[in-house]
């Protein structure tokens, strides 16, 4: 049987983890990734994360905003003028509804971009490593492939001097 | 990592990340269904059934079997809609201002506070859906391409924007919630033995796995649904004011109203989260959790909103004289302070503005069964006011020879105490099937704010592996 591709270094405890990947990266290893039954800034910053989904909820906010105006505007306006108390019929008061629906736009989208972009749908099946990950341990994944120059005992001993409690294989 | 003691222990009992998972999860999946429950919710659906009741009396038979009249044209469904509204306040006030605001006493009340939020929301939406008198028709309420014209809805209209306002509220706080509870479907689904139980909350849990990526979209994601949902906690309420305050009746055309709506709001919601919290902590034994500093914090926020109510009330009445307009003096000094509504007037301001002074004294806010009274006397404060606001003002206003006084009918009693029925059967479903606390949030403030820091976290877990060998 072929070896399982990846190794995983399982953690009781969270800054022994980031003190782990710290290591690591200061050995040329690759951390593909960490499962981790909270977020922690952390690993995120050591791994150089980043996400774009805030520049995507400014933009549906704006595209929200923009079309429930043109909305307001073309059956206000254009297609159905109504004279009321002689008010104008291109109203300040549209205001109201633009800021709600373009929360609305903003939360919706926000909500499907996130859903695309971690394929979280209902019926997924969830591919973890180690499912104790959503319970109380911290593991970190390492591809075999991308293990710099260092061997397979010196990595198992690494992961170990950081507190892994135990280090398996996937 | 962390050492910085900001708030204290929010987490006592020396408890572990496995603890929280078990803890947590320990009503879904291992505890019996206990008695309580069985009859809390017959009980609630009983209430529902008789609500349900009203409904098909009104639906069927039209607005007349309620009290309403040409003069008090707005009655207890205007008012428990309102009420409604207020209670399904906090729950996103609660999680969202204190998530934008990094208050980690949040963490363990949260969910709780949104779940009750949903059902509140819910609740009250069924009030203007049966006030339409037309149910059939409510469509009409949507703009869409029709063959009236077409005829498109009043844009500047505070009805059609309160529309538009709840339901974005129910759909962003549905949305945050249920984001939320992702991860912690997926730590229920890994924990289960029963495979019905991992079916379901399997596929609740959308598959997610928890990796770092993944946590980062995901917090990202949620504090920006946070942060846009912050101002519809606002805006909502002070719509649903503008609905009062753009009418020209003494006592609702005034622009206190949405500052003083939504200060309500956020007062009768607390409440509310105060009375469940107390619950759930107490038959759940979740005290180290909802410790008694949380309680406290939340009883804090309730004086401070108490003294913003008992000033708009007194503001009220001195507007009322400072403008020297005989029929708003009429309101205030003739039908409110004294006159046949004086015992609903005097009981709000008891409730809402002079009894939650009483939080001042520590002793007052440390004895559980005194906080769980006036927590209740507050929502029944706000009851009263909405009372107040819609009654007094309707029934005499500018000619006497409308003048009308309201009594509600058995129809919309009924429809009252069927949503309080929908609203806690909802609760207790959420009890037993949904985490009630945000487990993953729980983990990520345990090392910071647990009670752990005597003997080190880590010698605890060491010295916990060693008594395993």
């Amino acid at each position: 049987m072929e070896k399982p591709s990846q190794i995983l270094g399982v953690f009781n405890d969270p800054d022994d983890m980031t003190h782990a990947v710290e290591s690591l990266i200061k050995n040329n290893v690759k951390v593909k990734d960490v499962y981790s039954p909270f977020p922690i800034e952390e690993v995120w910053e050591l791994l150089k994360m980043k996400t774009r989904i805030p520049y995507l909820t400014f933009i549906y906010g704006a595209i929200g905003t923009i079309s429930v105006f043109a909305f307001l505007y073309w059956t206000s306006v254009i297609n159905y003028p109504l004279t009321f108390g002689g008010k104008p019929h291109n109203s300040l008061s549209f205001i109201v509804i633009m800021f709600v629906l373009t929360i609305l736009f903003g939360v919706v989208f926000t909500l499907l971009t996130l859903q695309f972009r971690e394929n979280l749908w209902p019926g997924v099946k969830s591919k973890m490593p180690d499912t104790r990950a959503t319970d109380d341990k911290f593991i970190i994944v390492i591809d075999r492939k991308d293990m710099g120059n260092i061997s397979e005992s010196e990595l198992e001993k690494l992961l170990k001097d950081n507190g892994a409690d135990e280090v398996n294989e996937y | 990592m962390y050492n910085a003691k900001i708030r204290g222990v929010l987490i006592e009992g020396d408890k572990t990340y496995a603890d929280i998972s078990s803890d947590v999860t320990r009503p879904m999946l291992i505890d019996k269904t206990p008695v309580w429950w069985w009859v809390a919710s017959f009980v609630a659906s009983a209430m529902l059934v008789w609500g349900v009741w009203g409904f098909y009396n009104t639906i069927v038979n039209g607005i007349g079997t309620w009290g309403n009249n040409n003069s008090v044209s707005w009655g207890w469904a205007i008012i428990n809609f309102v009420w409604w509204i207020g209670i399904g306040h906090a729950g996103t006030a609660f999680s969202i201002f204190l998530l934008v605001l990094h208050q980690k006493w949040r963490t363990s009340i949260n969910r709780a506070a949104e779940a009750m939020t949903i059902f509140a929301v819910a609740a009250a939406g069924m009030f203007p859906l049966i006030h339409m008198g037309r149910i059939w028709d409510g469509f009409f309420i949507f703009p869409y391409p029709n063959t009236r014209g077409p005829l498109w809805d009043n844009f500047n209209s505070p009805l059609f924007w309160d529309v538009m306002a709840i339901s974005t509220y129910l759909t962003a706080s549905f949305v945050f919630w249920y984001i939320g509870m992702i991860p912690d479907f997926a730590t229920i689904r890994e924990r289960t033995v029963s495979k019905i139980k991992k079916k379901v909350y399997g596929i609740l849990s959308f598959g997610w796995v928890g990796s770092a990526r993944g946590w980062l979209r995901f917090e990202s994601a949620a504090l920006l649904m946070g942060g846009l949902a912050a101002p519809l906690v606002v805006s909502v309420h002070s719509i649903v004011a503008t609905d009062f305050a753009a009418g020209v009746l003494p006592g609702w055309h005034s622009t206190i109203f949405p500052p003083f709506f939504v200060v309500g709001a956020i007062f009768s919601g607390f409440a509310m989260v105060m009375t469940l919290m107390i619950i759930v902590r107490k038959v759940f034994h979740y005290e180290q959790y909802v410790t008694k500093g949380h309680l406290d914090a939340i009883a804090r926020v309730l004086t401070f909103v108490s003294l913003i109510m008992g000033v708009a009330y007194i503001i009220e009445i001195f507007v009322a004289w400072y403008s020297d307009n005989p029929y708003e003096m009429y309101i205030f000094f003739h039908n409110r302070a004294t006159g046949p509504y004086a015992f609903e007037y005097w009981a709000m301001v008891a409730f809402n503005a002079i009894v939650p002074q009483l939080f001042w004294f520590k002793k007052i806010r440390s004895n559980i069964t005194v906080v769980f009274i006036i927590s209740i006397l507050i929502n029944i404060g706000m009851w009263y006011e909405r009372y107040v606001i819609v009654v007094t003002s309707l029934s005499k206003t500018f000619l006497p020879a409308t003048w009308h006084s309201y009594s509600p009918s058995v129809t919309e009693i009924a429809v009252f105490v069927g949503t309080i029925g929908f609203f806690i059967l909802g609760i207790l479903m959420f009890m037993k099937f949904l985490p009630m606390m945000a487990i993953s949030e729980l983990k990520g403030i345990l090392k910071e704010t647990g009670a752990h820091d005597k003997p080190d976290f880590r010698d605890v877990l060491k010295a916990k592996k060693k008594n395993k060998k």
